[in-house]
């Protein structure tokens, strides 16, 4: 099966006034179509710069040093702002941690919803919508994310709806241009657990029904697990390992992804003490030689400080970069 | 601890006493005339020793009742009791000279500290503002706070930003145990943090919890959490009180409905190997 995003060797750089941030230290990532991918790390790894880049959104002094990214046999890298327009949003969509942020309290979403048609149809040179027509397609992308009375909604302004509905419209919005590729970055962060388990089971419909693409990033590695069927773990910039769901959380090879499953409280009340990783995330602008997690690892020795090590297979689908894999 | 720092508590804990306890408690904001109740008749009641988590979404009204307790906010009705004392009934000398016992964390350590102030001033404050303590004395005392949260001393010279989240939630903790309190209210106190920071956190606070004999009155939306640190737990949900109990027992049999919807609803993760 040939990928619909791939990720090659993708190295990220961001000057800043104290120096430059090594922000993505060779990421390799591929991504089937109908298939859904969880990225989980921690604040600062990456994840949501490497979103970002998948969609030419990152950080504007934001410098690939290194790699690319294809999405559909087009590289992405090499796309001007035209070409951009006809991929971003419509073929490439993106959903976000505070939907409230992404709304304009000052329409309502009736009136948000048609625009991004609009601007659809523009972008890819179609012919614009009658009033008729985009009534009936919000009506419509509004029904796909289960919300059952469109009218009202479509009459009422952001501050008016739920935390819970907020997201559903972004989720819409995001749908309105068919898109193959669907990146949610914490889409179920800011809401509640009952709500997010809705919206979880919502994105799981949507792959589903409509065979949907998706990239989810979470620090939530409970969400993760609800949706998605393969899981890249994030350290500092690097993909520490990388496999299918059940495989990294019940059998973890990276000292990382180990450290940060022990870490997590069970909600089934074993009441095992948790496992605190020692120490601190790393500045990424002077980043630890050779693997970037050595200076917290409990298995590290003198080779991984020195040199990177590279990612290996142990598995069927299953890739760790470590010196000292777990068995 | 057996420190110089403050003069020894009044009066030994009983463990199984209650220390903290609130009987109708309520509270009304009115807004554009509007009354809203976000805490409607709530009764609770901590044990010395003990681990009481109020759990709810948001908008439950769970950190009002943490406000209420420490009486930063004014109840609309209802009585708290605090260590035998009416706490509703008193006021100026009286109430500052209580406030000392029961103390309060806040979810967001980036906004609890102010960005002027070294971390030297910040632990001095509550020993300038509560205590006869100054001069070496007064050193001995950050000392040995930044001891008890395990930093470095070298700290005291810093500001918060040059500190990550979980070291600046230290800093806070390190604040609030200063004067030896025996209650500490912990409103969301690893919300902000990362799971491996927060696990951190809550190793720190249980080990903390038992080497100062404090009481806490645990808030949080993480249920996980919860179940992991409290004793006993409440659970909340537009302002009242749903159901409340031992962790074990509300936890493995939710009496109601809106309870077992919320435990339900925590995605859970396939059990590790081995």
């Amino acid at each position: 099966m040939t990928a619909l995003l791939s990720i090659e060797n993708y190295h990220l750089d961001i000057p800043t006034f104290d120096g430059t941030l090594k922000v993505l230290d060779g990421i390799n990532l591929s991504l089937a179509q109908g298939e859904t991918l969880g990225i989980v790390g921690e604040s600062g790894c990456g994840k949501t710069v490497l979103a970002r880049s998948i969609l030419g959104i990152g950080p504007q002094r934001a410098r690939r040093t290194n790699g690319r990214m294809t999405f559909d046999s087009m590289p992405l890298d090499e796309l001007d702002e035209a070409e951009w327009r006809r991929i971003r949003g419509v073929k490439i969509s993106m959903i976000f941690q505070d939907p409230m942020t992404y709304l304009n309290p000052l329409l309502t979403v009736g009136r948000q919803l048609s625009d991004v048609l609009v601007a659809h149809a523009r972008a890819l040179g179609r012919p614009a919508l009658s009033r008729q027509e985009r009534r009936r397609r919000c009506n419509e992308l509004l029904e796909q994310v289960q919300i059952r009375d469109p009218e009202r909604v479509e009459a009422s302004y952001p501050h008016q709806l739920s935390g819970g509905m907020r997201q559903r419209i972004l989720i819409a919005m995001a749908l309105a241009g068919e898109p193959k590729l669907l990146i949610a970055d914490e889409p179920t962060t800011a809401l509640d657990v009952t709500i997010q388990a809705q919206i979880l089971d919502l994105l799981r419909d949507l792959v589903d029904r409509l065979g949907l693409t998706v990239v989810m990033i979470s620090h939530d590695v409970g969400a993760i697990a609800a949706i998605a069927q393969r899981v890249a773990v994030m350290y500092a910039g690097v993909v520490v390992e990388q496999g299918a769901t059940n495989d990294i959380l019940t059998r973890p090879r990276h000292p990382y992804t180990q450290g940060l499953l022990a870490a997590l409280p069970d909600i089934e009340g074993d009441h095992q003490s948790l496992e605190a990783i020692p120490g601190t995330i790393p500045n990424l602008i002077h980043p630890p030689s050779g693997c970037r997690f050595h200076p917290r690892c409990p298995r590290a020795t003198t080779i991984c400080t020195s040199e990177k090590p590279a990612m290996t297979s142990i598995g069927a689908d299953h890739v760790v970069a470590c010196h000292h894999a777990l068995d | 601890m057996s420190s110089p720092v403050t003069t020894p508590s009044t009066k030994p804990n009983t463990i199984g006493d209650p220390i903290l306890s609130a009987t109708g408690l309520t509270k009304v904001f009115v807004s554009g005339g509007k009354e809203f109740r976000a805490v409607d008749d709530v009764s609770l009641s901590v044990n010395a020793g003990d681990v009481l988590g109020i759990v709810g979404e948001s908008g439950s009204g769970k950190s009002t009742v943490a406000r209420l307790v420490m009486r930063l906010i004014e109840p609309t009705a209802g009585r708290i009791m605090f260590e035998g004392g009416d706490l509703t009934a008193k006021s100026g000398e009286e109430l500052r000279r209580m406030r000392r016992h029961m103390q309060i964390v806040f979810q967001n350590p980036h906004s609890a500290l102010d960005p002027r102030h070294t971390i030297h001033s910040a632990l001095a404050e509550p020993f300038l503002i509560q205590s006869k303590l100054r001069g070496i004395e007064l050193e001995r005392g950050i000392d040995a706070l930044l001891d008890i949260v395990s930093l470095p001393k070298a700290f005291k010279y810093r500001y918060p930003h040059e500190l990550s989240g979980g070291q600046k939630q230290r800093i806070c903790i390190a604040r609030a145990v200063a004067l030896e309190p025996r209650l500490l209210v912990l409103d969301e106190p690893t919300s902000a943090l990362d799971v491996s920071v927060q696990a951190q956190i809550i190793t720190f606070l249980q080990e903390l919890r038992q080497r100062l004999n404090l009481t806490y009155l645990f808030i949080s939306h993480n249920l996980a959490v919860v179940r992991h640190i409290c004793d006993h737990v409440i659970v909340m949900n537009q302002g009242k009180v749903l159901e409340h109990g031992t962790t074990e027992a509300v936890f493995a049999h939710p009496q109601n409905d809106y309870t077992r919807q919320l435990i339900d609803s925590v995605p859970r993760l396939p059990r590790l190997a081995g």
